[in-house]
């Protein structure tokens, strides 16, 4: 034990220079205190564990007007099947080696989407030894499928999964199976809430939190903006996959072969004064319409994740680090505030603060409740949608989750080093609202690790 | 993408001088404070397909390995350093049960350092905690002479890469002394900073330079034929430097690593020394080397377990070059 307090001693002094420091020997108090090459660092440091869940690969398909839009007539099949290949493809990485599937997906008849499901595995490629099953937890079923994932890899029940979202509203629209109600409901306020349709908690949360027509109609003007801006630039180029599909004309009913690979829902010369003269939507003297909800859309999202050790035994870029998730309850009738409750809570099991943060992805199911959140939580609007969000690109309900992770990521892949943590969240229809946090990947990976050398490779240059 | 994850805190990493394609690495648990030791072989992979780094073969100690250098006349030879004091040789073309060929305990504290001489190749210094330079040859099993002037431990020591007989070593007295194993005692003392000198290393073209490193956090460059002011002071680590390596392909090239996580490469002849930082460490990058076969081809390891391996110069590399940024 001696030994290890003057081996101890020794390293200290080469962090404490002190003059003539050879004759310390001799000195007896040893004083270790808190590494301040933390504060010299250029980032803060964490150790990168081997069991860290890690994002390689995301990837998403456009997000396309539902009934209107490129995916109009594509099967839903057909829009999972292309993200599904993408991330292996890209990869490179063996479809077997696939530990399970989770497709987040939300208004379409449970069972028959699960079979849906498994078939577009096949289509893509995947053996029938490879598992899937779909996860509903309403808007944020992509994001809570790649929570599952990230959970069984910490579990151990596999080391290498994909969490998915698929969504095609022309297929399955709101509200399209009615079914029986159970007469208690009438006891309980609150379950009686979980039946307002979406639009109504829109116009509570405005009401209720004072959020003003014009703020709203800001907020989307903006979210237009930014995603035409980003659209622009190609920004959206590393996560669109483009989609060859058909388009039925509705007319003539003739088919033809087209290649989606561009949102369709974004208009960039959306402004206040136009979308002032739009009429609220569900309530007469309400404030939320057309212009200021999510567009309804079609389309779908895949990541891959896996633990770092196997990412990084397999040579493959870590886009990402998955750190922590929280779902949590609010009252249904507002159910827009969810995100305002849950990103504290993923946040802080994080073991972060809201100040760390760089970056957020809060889904715009509706202006009012997004503008409620961002206001509720202080959040520098600089930092929240940077590239658009739901009211500019739609909001296909399953996918969106996993379509955040595929922007997030790519995102702070873009900002480099100054972007080291980002949250995705999102409001969930009956009252509920999840969040996770994402950690930027390895700067090491970015940096170096020598790539095998070009041509000449290792050869000496005697030998050339 | 060569990155290697060693089971313990990685000390020293060192390139054979026959294959270009196979590295050494010292590494040592908890920091080398308390516990075991490993000593790993490495290959790289020239294919792309197949793992970037293969595991060729990794030896068990009972303490820390704190240096490894490969030996310049045999290709499958390595001295270890380790921190029970002992010296211990490797023989990787034999089977694991007979290594390590040769275990000499004659320091009496840790053994930082290991050098063999690049001239002369029948001999090897190692430098020690116990404030001695040891000078051994493979066909003796003591040593041949301890060379003992240093007041603090003795954190390296290095063989001139033109005179088979002079070696340089590095000291936490905060001197560096340069020695002549003919002669009765060192020929030459420099008192080269103000506190602790962790390393030093000869330039590979000019035989009278020479580079330091120290706990005051700056390189100096020094001509021993005119040591009273340092032909050259290199500025911008922020903690202690811990390695400092010439490149054997540039004169004026060199490596450093330090307890502020860097790894910076230098250019002490031109007036903006500092040609490159790499941050890819997240503890003490604490060893580094270039590759005598591979021009360029750089190799790093520290506390944070990992051990890298990359080419200067590939594009991939371009983001962390400091000022080429914007």
């Amino acid at each position: 034990m001696e030994k290890a307090v003057n081996r101890q001693r020794v390293l200290l002094h080469h962090l404490q220079p002190s003059s003539s420091s050879y004759q310390i020997r001799e000195s007896a108090t040893l004083s270790p205190s808190i590494c301040a090459a933390g504060d010299l660092a250029a980032y803060q440091r964490t150790a990168a564990f081997g069991d860290d869940v890690v994002i390689v690969a995301a990837f998403r398909t456009a997000i396309c007007k539902s009934k209107r839009g490129g995916f109009k007539d594509t099967p839903a099949d057909d829009l999972l099947l292309p993200v599904l290949k993408a991330v292996i493809d890209k990869t490179n990485l063996n479809p077997s080696e696939v530990g399970d599937i989770v497709v987040g997906t939300v208004l379409a008849p449970g069972s028959l989407r699960a079979i849906e499901c498994r078939m577009a595995a096949f289509y893509a490629g995947f053996p029938d030894t490879v598992p899937l099953r779909t996860v509903n937890r309403q808007c944020s079923s992509g994001l809570q499928a790649v929570a599952d994932v990230a959970a069984a890899i910490k579990a151990g029940f596999y080391d290498i999964g994909i969490g998915a979202g698929l969504e095609s509203m022309s297929i399955d629209s709101i509200g399209a199976v009615k079914s029986k109600v159970n007469p208690k409901v009438d006891l309980f306020q609150q379950a009686r809430d979980c039946q307002l349709p979406m639009g109504i908690t829109s116009e509570n949360v405005a009401q209720r939190y004072g959020v003003t027509r014009q703020e709203q109609d800001h907020a989307a003007v903006e979210s237009h903006r930014r995603a035409a801006a980003a659209t622009a630039s190609g920004k959206f180029k590393d996560e669109i996959i483009p989609v060859s599909t058909k388009i039925v004309d509705s007319k003539t009913g003739e088919e033809k072969p087209v290649t989606i690979s561009v949102d369709d829902g974004i208009r960039p010369n959306a402004n206040v004064s136009d979308l002032a003269k739009l009429r609220p939507a569900f309530k007469k003297d309400g404030s939320t319409t057309a212009g200021n909800a999510s567009q309804v859309s079609d389309g779908a999202a895949a990541v891959l994740l896996m633990k770092r050790s196997v990412a990084i035994q397999k040579g493959l870029p870590i886009l990402g680090v998955f750190r922590s998730f929280s779902a949590v309850g609010v009252d249904p009738a507002v159910m827009g505030i969810g995100p305002a409750v849950a990103i504290p809570a993923a946040v802080k099991s994080a073991g972060l603060e809201l100040d760390d943060i760089d970056l957020f992805e809060v889904n715009e199911a509706f202006a009012s409740q997004f503008v409620y959140c961002r206001k509720k939580l202080g959040l520098d609007p600089e930092k929240v949608n940077v590239n658009g969000g739901a009211i500019a690109l739609g909001h296909p309900l399953g996918a969106t989750g996993a379509r955040c992770v595929a922007t997030l990521l790519n995102e702070m892949k873009r900002r480099g080093k100054d972007c080291r943590f980002g949250v995705i969240s999102m409001c969930i229809g009956s009252g509920m609202g999840a969040a996770a946090v994402f950690e930027r990947g390895d700067l090491v990976d970015e940096l170096c690790n020598a790539k095998t050398a070009a041509t000449t490779k290792l050869l000496s240059k005697d030998s050339l | 993408m060569p990155v290697f994850k060693t089971p313990f805190n990685g000390y020293s990493v060192k390139f054979s001088p026959f294959y270009e394609t196979r590295i050494a690495v010292a590494t040592a648990q908890n920091f080398g404070i308390l516990g075991n030791g490993r000593l790993h072989v490495l290959d790289l992979s020239p294919t792309p397909n197949s793992p970037p780094i293969s595991e060729l073969a990794a030896y068990d100690t009972a303490d820390g390995v704190y240096d490894v250098s490969w030996s310049e006349s045999h290709d499958s030879l390595l001295v270890a350093a380790i921190a029970d004091g002992s010296v211990k040789l490797y023989d990787i073309a034999l089977p694991p049960s007979s290594n390590p060929i040769r275990s000499l305990h004659e320091h009496t504290r840790e053994v930082q350092s290991t050098d063999y001489n690049p001239v002369r190749r029948d001999s090897f210094i190692t430098s020690s905690w116990d404030d001695t330079i040891k000078l051994w040859t493979l066909d003796r099993p003591t040593s041949v002479r301890t060379f003992k002037e240093h007041a603090y431990c003795v954190y390296s020591a290095v063989w001139n890469p033109r005179h088979a007989d002079v070696f340089a070593s590095a000291s936490g007295d905060c001197t560096v002394r340069i020695w002549d194993v003919r002669e009765p005692s060192s020929t030459m003392i420099i008192p080269g900073h103000e506190f602790e000198i962790l390393t030093c290393d000869w330039n590979k073209y000019d035989d009278c330079i020479i580079a330091t490193a120290s706990v005051d956090k700056s390189i100096k460059v020094w001509d021993v034929r005119n040591y009273r002011v340092p032909i050259s002071v290199l500025n911008g680590h922020g903690y202690a430097v811990r390695k400092v390596k010439f490149s054997p392909h540039r004169r004026g090239l060199l490596m450093s690593c330090s307890y502020d996580m860097a790894v910076c490469l230098w250019d002490y002849m031109v007036e903006d020394a500092l040609v490159g930082r790499y941050d890819h460490h997240t503890e003490f990058a604490v060893g580094v080397d270039m590759s005598v076969l591979v021009e360029g081809l750089l190799a790093s390891t520290g506390w944070d377990e990992l051990v890298y391996v990359w080419q200067h110069g590939t594009d991939l590399a371009i983001n962390c070059f400091i000022g080429m940024s914007s």
